[in-house]
């Protein structure tokens, strides 16, 4: 058998088992019903619950922060992170929490929020002092 | 809808804008005149028009960027691109780094380098001149477009950075034609982005990015003038050069984040970091071909093929990163400008050209039908660049998630543990390239004995034993078997590589190149393999906690660590104290002292102290940026994750009317109390003393029924000190009146408000709520022998330059 038939058979075995190592190990966005059904980690989207206020108290706990999320099909959770609060959580627009259920609490792993960017939600600010010219 | 705004200046906008338009039209121009000069080669005014436009495009590039800067260092805010991007109170030196914060200014940046590199070229490339150009132009003149912002058949093409803030944004104050006096400050930078790190992070990156296009050029001209062999040589050097630029500029990157981020680490294989690796990768690959055909004669379509395809995938990585497809899989990427479309039809441009040469010219390719030797190193040289390919593959499939979501309408999320996913396979490609990296260094071309072979090998492989042996013990990285394979591979590849820097320094100074680059991996990845497989985090807060209800169960200690001022803690071996800060608009510096005690005798050894610094922004909260303590063998990295907000000076809102007189108190404690009692209150404790039935009141005269008594109190602070006190009580014609007794220091006011009989008197205690103690919540790691990887990217930038030495020297002929 010619090198380059072993070498190609090789590297098709290797491709493979990339695809079905990236398949098993990917995920799915889901949420926190479905996260109630299973056992294993898992995305889930969603915003966080700004009428309810955030719980992040260092003085008693640096390392337990919990708070409120809608799910995309607007179901409510409670969300604990163990970990401190990540820097400007209150203006996040978009949270992907990655963790499972434990209970009745979503415990994540991982917080990754989006935030409004300068790039696309424009306010524009207008201090008062400056407009008494007009 | 005129109307006359006042205070703007438009002309440098509108240069810009001219400019923009000019330098897009001349590349277009350029590109065709380059493309009919190579093609009718007897007509030199053709190349004359193309070299004119060209200037003409460098001139207008310049133009865009002067204009540009001129209104970000003017503040004149009335332009969009200054209003996101900057503020009046940033330095000059992030005002540059505020120039490529938006989309806009980075591909200017690609455009600059990219006629810097075009003029090297022309300067020296002689007869490749025409079709290479031809090429670059294309790319110049793409790019150009993405920054017109012209509307062309109700599409908006490309995005300005001179468009107006109020033709960006609808908002009521536009119709006041004094709208901008109103606008005094811009938005300013992004505070994770005031680094130095970003002020030449970016410029180095992108200078490596665009420098990819010159290797893409001359493939694409030696196929399309059929100069198939020829082309390699001078595509050589310009190979070495993007490796050697867009690597030192993925490894600044790293430093950046690892310095200045909060992201705990130098490698977290974000989308973006992938972005900028993938064409890195199969660059490397293509340079090994490109050598191995050029002593050998094989390999020939893998190494085109590479060269090609890397420029395409740079294409491709700003697609990733430029038109929002990653969505939620990436914290740092652009979000959509509108130009996905537009950035599919670049990939498609770029992709079609190379596919289109490689098809129409297959059956001329000089491709060998012969197999290489197995004792050659031209075969080795060929898998190792085969394993890149697939570990690249591996990478682009993994990354592409987002965007097979896109193509195909699926909902598929990226492995929850990314980092372990991609270790998993890219440790081992890199076992496979470390062991090939040394074993090929002992090959020959063509053909090799291999007993000699063997022989040297074996030397070798013995010595990377015990070096990777002694290795293991330091590091402590035996835990896990990859880990010992991975130190093994890269110590094997050290030791080979420095044999064969021996004989450089013997006389053959042509290998220092390849070896000294090699070593310089090696130790990279010796660096990143012990920092990330044994970097822990010291500020684990074990039980340290004050027990409430739900915390009990937590499974994990928290990796962050509560710190009153003042109050030291024992922290992995550290005893650290938070002191104070100091601040300095708008970051406030946390210092915190590390102390290092003698277990023994507990005589300090060693104290230093960390800064740690966090910008408390208004938009964006608090943001941290980390302080290290820097040594020989491992880091102590410091990051502070929360901190009392500061108080701003409008909180405080003494001055309004009709206020409580005991405003700023906390509701009082009522007591009734007899002489001799003992109250606390917050910061110590009261005691009665007695009662004084002839007092006096300075501004009252007593008459003859008037009753005045005065409590003598006694206040204990827990500091130790006494105060006395002697609030009073006054029946005056039948009225009662109280006069209170402040204690400033303690933030105590005394009432003495009623006498019951037989019951005693009632006193009233208010307390001021007690200055809140300065706390910080602060995360440590420790990150060991991290300094192997920045020395590793050092040593390997240096081989790279060396190589690049070589091979241009070949190309003028002066060593065969």
């Amino acid at each position: 058998m010619k090198k380059g038939a072993i070498l190609g058979i090789i590297i098709i075995a290797v491709a493979i088992a990339m695809i079905i190592s990236i398949y098993t190990d990917s995920s799915t966005y889901a949420t926190f019903t479905d996260a109630q059904k299973t056992e294993s980690e898992i995305h889930v989207v969603g915003e966080l619950n700004k009428t309810k206020a955030l719980y992040y108290k260092p003085t008693e706990d640096a390392n337990y922060f919990a708070f409120y999320m809608l799910d995309n099909e607007g179901t409510e959770c409670k969300v604990v992170f163990n970990g401190s609060k990540p820097q400007d959580f209150e203006r996040s627009e978009q949270i992907v929490l990655t963790g499972k259920m434990v209970g009745g609490e979503f415990h994540a792993s991982k917080i990754l929020m989006k935030c409004p960017s300068k790039y696309n939600k424009d306010q524009v600010e207008v201090t008062e002092s400056a407009s008494t010219n007009v | 809808m005129d109307i006359h705004y006042q205070g703007e200046s438009l002309l440098p906008g509108q240069l810009g804008q001219f400019f923009i338009v000019l330098s897009f039209g001349a590349a277009l121009l350029s590109c065709i005149s380059y493309f009919f000069a190579t093609k009718y080669k007897e007509d030199a005014s053709w190349h004359k028009i193309a070299r004119i436009a060209f200037f003409i495009n460098v001139v207008s590039v310049i133009g865009i960027g002067s204009c540009l800067f001129y209104i970000i260092y003017n503040h004149l805010f009335e332009y969009h691109y200054a209003w996101s991007h900057s503020s009046r109170t940033l330095p000059v030196h992030y005002i540059i780094s505020s120039f490529w914060e938006g989309q806009e200014g980075s591909f200017w940046l690609w455009m600059f380098w990219q006629s810097i590199l075009a003029l090297v070229v022309i300067v020296r490339g002689k007869s490749w001149e025409n079709p290479v150009m031809t090429s670059v132009m294309l790319c110049q003149t793409i790019l150009a477009s993405m920054l017109t912002g012209i509307e062309v058949f109700g599409e908006r093409v490309g995005s300005s950075p001179f468009i107006l803030l109020r033709q960006a944004l609808e908002a009521p104050i536009f119709t006041n034609p004094n709208y901008l006096s109103m606008i005094t400050d811009g938005n300013g930078l992004n505070p994770l982005l005031q680094n130095y790190w970003m002020v030449i992070h970016p410029p180095t990156l992108f200078l490596g990015f665009a420098s990819m296009v010159v290797p893409f050029a001359y493939g694409i001209a030696g196929l399309w003038q059929r100069k198939y062999k020829e082309w390699l040589q001078p595509a050589l050097p310009w190979s070495l050069f993007a490796v050697m630029v867009l690597g030192a500029g993925i490894i600044m990157g790293s430093f950046w984040a690892y310095e200045a981020l909060n992201f705990g680490g130098f490698w977290a294989w974000d989308p973006v970091e992938n972005a900028s690796i993938i064409p890195w990768f199969t660059l490397i690959a293509a340079v090994h071909v490109m050598v191995a055909y050029k002593n050998s004669g094989h390999s020939y379509f893998t190494a085109t093929f590479l060269v090609l395809i890397s420029f395409v995938l740079v294409i491709y990585a700003s697609f990733l990163t430029r038109s929002g497809v990653l969505g939620e899989t990436s914290v740092h990427s652009f979000t959509d400008l509108g130009m996905y479309w537009q950035l599919v039809a670049f990939n498609i441009t770029f992709f079609g050209i190379m596919v289109y040469f490689l098809v129409s010219r297959w059956k001329e390719l000089p491709i060998t039908k012969k197999d290489e030797e197995t004792y050659s190193r031209e075969f080795w040289l060929f898998i190792g660049a085969l394993i890149l390919v697939v570990a690249c593959v591996q990478i682009i499939a993994t990354t592409s998630i987002p965007v097979f979501n896109a193509l195909f309408g699926t909902k598929v999320a990226p492995p929850v543990d990314a980092i372990a996913h991609y270790n998993k396979w890219q440790a081992a490609f890199a076992v496979l390239v470390l062991i090939l990296s040394a074993i090929a260094q002992f090959l020959k071309y063509k053909k090799t004995t291999p007993k000699v072979f063997y022989f040297n090998l074996l030397v070798s492989f013995v010595v990377s034993i015990v070096v990777t042996g002694v290795l293991l013990y330091f590091t402590k990285v035996y835990t896990n078997f990859m880990y010992v394979l991975l130190s093994f591979g890269a110590v094997f590849a050290l030791v080979a590589n420095a044999r064969i820097l021996g004989d450089a320094f013997k006389g053959k100074w042509k290998l220092a190149g390849s070896s000294v680059a090699h070593i310089g991996f090696a130790l990279l990845i010796i660096g990143a393999l012990v920092a990330a497989a044994t970097n822990k985090v010291v500020s684990l807060n074990a039980g340290g906690s004050i027990p409430i209800a739900g915390f009990e169960e937590r499974e994990k200690p928290g990796e962050n660590l509560f710190l009153y001022i003042d109050q030291p803690i024992e922290m992995g071996g550290y005893t650290i104290t938070y002191v104070g800060d100091s601040i300095a608009m708008p970051n406030v510096y946390y210092k915190v002292n590390y102390e290092r005690k003698d277990q023994k005798t507990g005589k300090v050894i060693e104290r230093f102290q960390l800064t740690p610094n966090a910008q408390q922004n208004p938009k964006m909260g608090l943001i941290g940026t980390p302080s290290t303590r820097h040594y020989l063998t491992k880091d102590i990295y410091t990051i502070v994750t929360s901190a009392p907000k500061l108080d701003g000076p409008e909180e405080e809102g003494h001055d309004h009317e009709g206020h409580d007189p005991n405003e700023g108190y906390e509701e009082p404690a009522v007591q009734m109390v007899n002489i001799g009692d003992t109250l606390r209150y917050k910061n110590g404790f009261i005691v009665v003393k007695g009662i004084n039935r002839n007092a006096t009141l300075q501004n009252i005269p007593l008459t003859s029924g008037d009753l005045l008594f005065a409590l003598q109190l006694e206040v204990h602070a827990v500091t130790g000190e006494t105060f006395e006190a002697d609030p009073k009580y006054l029946i005056k014609n039948g009225n009662s009146f109280d006069f209170a007794k402040d204690i400033e220091e303690q933030g105590l006011r005394l009432r003495f408000t009623k006498i019951v009989p037989n019951e005693g008197m009632e006193l009233m205690i208010y307390q001021k709520p007690l200055p809140e103690k300065k706390w910080i919540v602060m995360k440590a790691i420790e990150f060991p022998y991290i300094n192997f990887f920045w020395c590793g990217t050092i040593i390997m930038t240096i081989g790279f330059l060396l190589s690049i030495f070589r091979r241009n020297k070949e190309l003028k002929g002066k060593i065969a």
